[in-house]
């Protein structure tokens, strides 16, 4: 009985590093979830959200008003003119965000918040277009959005 | 003693206003004119609340039995060094050669403010350069984009001090200073003068704060400049920002106006012709009617509200075309009447005549919200 001890302490070894080696392994191979919803939420929680929402808001302002800092973090260049988004559009004014997708003149074709805002970075601005899913497209986007909350949905207005 | 309209609630000088008070009564009775009253009167109540309303053509204005004249406008040039943008200097070149080429010339040019971009002496030269080009009359009255970098030394010292007056063929014409006046926002929040400068030429910018005012001394000018001039002469006064209230949170307005306009009030021909709202503008407060001109620069849209019911749109301008929406104004002085033509490079047709193609169109919903990232640390 004694002899058996260490093969079984071994033995359950062996089970519990298996057993880790495949969870862990099982945790790096699927993507990264999150739970949504299990709980009722916390303040501490909505706080949270809100803090990751607004950050980016505030990246956008910074975008969207030509500040350069923000410009070379994040490797893009939006005007080559001196011309700034909120040049034409105080307030995110008259981008009437509310309207797309729907179908753009300058753009002769029916196109989406961000290939008007890639339209306006390459033309009146001069700058150099960028990825339509980039953190820069997505801050810009959301300042828009943000403000003109508010404003009635209008898809398809011109 | 009577309460100043300052002193009033707002809605009591709206009252006043609809009582009737309007330019002088003597002038002369057009089309224009006409429809004016009709919009007062509410007959386009609906459109005119929305700021539309698809009749005025041009601003006719009441003046004593002249000589004929004309003088040219010219303002927001927002002129950067050459090197980084050559559209600006394009355009003001551009209005040079069409003023230099009036037939008949015109008696002045009156440059209305923001000829820099960021107030460096490399932009403020550029534009004397260019504006050399004149050899008519030129007066001055300065933006804050001129300002704010060295709070106005280079401006006076190359253009001159405001205020101004001068008398031209029985119209007494007034320059005012509306942009030296800003509280001191930057003292304390130890700002070199590029930041200051930065913060005043971010037009939606909060940390500038209230800047646009003619304030006490200028006021106190104001009305001795006017004490010897008869009650029934015209009256021209230039500033940068609008005589009235349009839009406080881009300083689409003076922010004294109500103590402007009492000092204006006994002078029955008074009109102010504004720069800085890069757009079509036409109001009237009291006696005191307003013009707004068009920027060679680039074009503003309208304010999300307070655009005046008066206000017969601009057409809305293809962004794509960076000569579209932008331009100059001729005035042409006539017999007891003057006429502004805005001139617009390229485009015929400046006013919208279907809200569809109007720069008002879909004011109607927007609902906008001041920016954030300007009220955190450190500013």
């Amino acid at each position: 009985m004694n002899a058996k001890r260490p093969l079984l302490i071994a033995l359950a070894a062996s089970v519990v590093g298996l057993l880790f080696v495949v969870l862990g392994t099982g945790r790096m191979l699927a993507p990264p979830t999150a739970l949504a919803h299990k709980e009722k939420h916390t303040l501490d929680q909505l706080n949270a959200f809100q803090e990751v929402f607004m950050e980016q808001v505030k990246i956008g302002d910074l975008l969207f008003h030509g500040d350069g800092a923000t410009e070379k973090k994040m490797n893009v260049t939006l005007s080559k003119t001196g011309m700034a988004c909120a040049m034409c559009h105080p307030f995110a004014s008259d981008t009437h965000p509310h309207e797309f997708p729907k179908f753009q003149e300058q753009i002769n074709k029916f196109s989406t918040l961000r290939d008007m805002i890639n339209w306006c970075i390459e033309k009146p601005n001069e700058g150099v277009k960028i990825d339509p899913d980039s953190d820069a497209m997505k801050a810009l986007e959301v300042y828009i959005y943000w403000s003109n909350r508010g404003s009635r949905l209008a898809t398809g207005a011109h | 003693m009577e309460p100043r309209a300052s002193d009033l609630d707002p809605r009591q000088i709206d009252l006043e206003i609809d009582r009737g008070e309007r330019p002088d009564r003597a002038l002369r009775i057009t089309r224009r004119t006409f429809i004016n009253k009709a919009i007062l009167a509410g007959t386009a109540a609906g459109a005119a609340s929305v700021g539309w309303f698809p009749t005025i053509n041009t601003i006719d204005l009441a003046f004593g039995q002249q000589a004929a004249f004309k003088f040219a406008w010219l303002s927001d040039t927002h002129l950067y060094p050459k090197d980084v943008n050559t559209r600006f200097v394009e355009k003001t070149t551009r209005a040079v050669a069409e003023i230099k080429a009036m037939s008949p010339p015109a008696d002045f040019l009156i440059f209305g403010g923001d000829l820099a971009q960021l107030g460096d002496p490399v932009e403020l030269g550029l534009g004397a350069d260019i504006l050399k080009e004149l050899t008519i009359k030129k007066v001055f009255i300065p933006g804050e984009h001129d300002w704010y970098l060295d709070l106005g030394a280079k401006w006076e010292q190359m253009f001159g001090k405001s205020p101004w007056t001068f008398d031209h063929k029985g119209v007494r014409f007034i320059g005012l200073n509306t942009v030296g006046q800003a509280p001191d926002y930057w003292s304390a929040k130890k700002m070199s003068p590029k930041e200051r400068m930065g913060h005043m030429a971010t037009l939606d910018g909060s940390v500038a704060g209230p800047w646009a005012g003619v304030g006490e001394p200028q006021r106190r000018w104001l009305d001795q400049t006017l004490s010897n001039w008869p009650k029934n002469q015209p009256v021209v006064v230039f500033t940068h920002t609008p005589l009235y209230e349009y839009y406080p949170p881009w300083n689409f307005w003076t922010r004294d106006w109500r103590e402007v306009n009492e000092i204006l009030k006994p002078f029955s021909n008074v009109t102010n012709v504004h720069g800085h709202t890069h757009q079509v503008l036409y109001n009237e407060v009291g006696k005191l009617r307003s013009i707004g001109m068009l920027a060679t620069s680039w074009p503003w849209p309208y304010a999300p509200e307070g655009v005046p019911a008066l206000t017969k749109p601009m057409i809305r301008a293809d962004p794509g075309d960076h000569f579209d929406g932008v331009g100059w104004s001729r005035l042409t002085v006539t017999a007891g009447r003057v006429e502004n033509e805005y001139v617009m490079f390229g485009r015929k047709a400046v006013f919208a005549d279907a809200e569809v193609d109007s720069g008002t169109g879909d004011n109607g919903n927007q609902i906008l919200s001041p920016r954030i990232a300007d009220r955190m640390y450190p500013y």
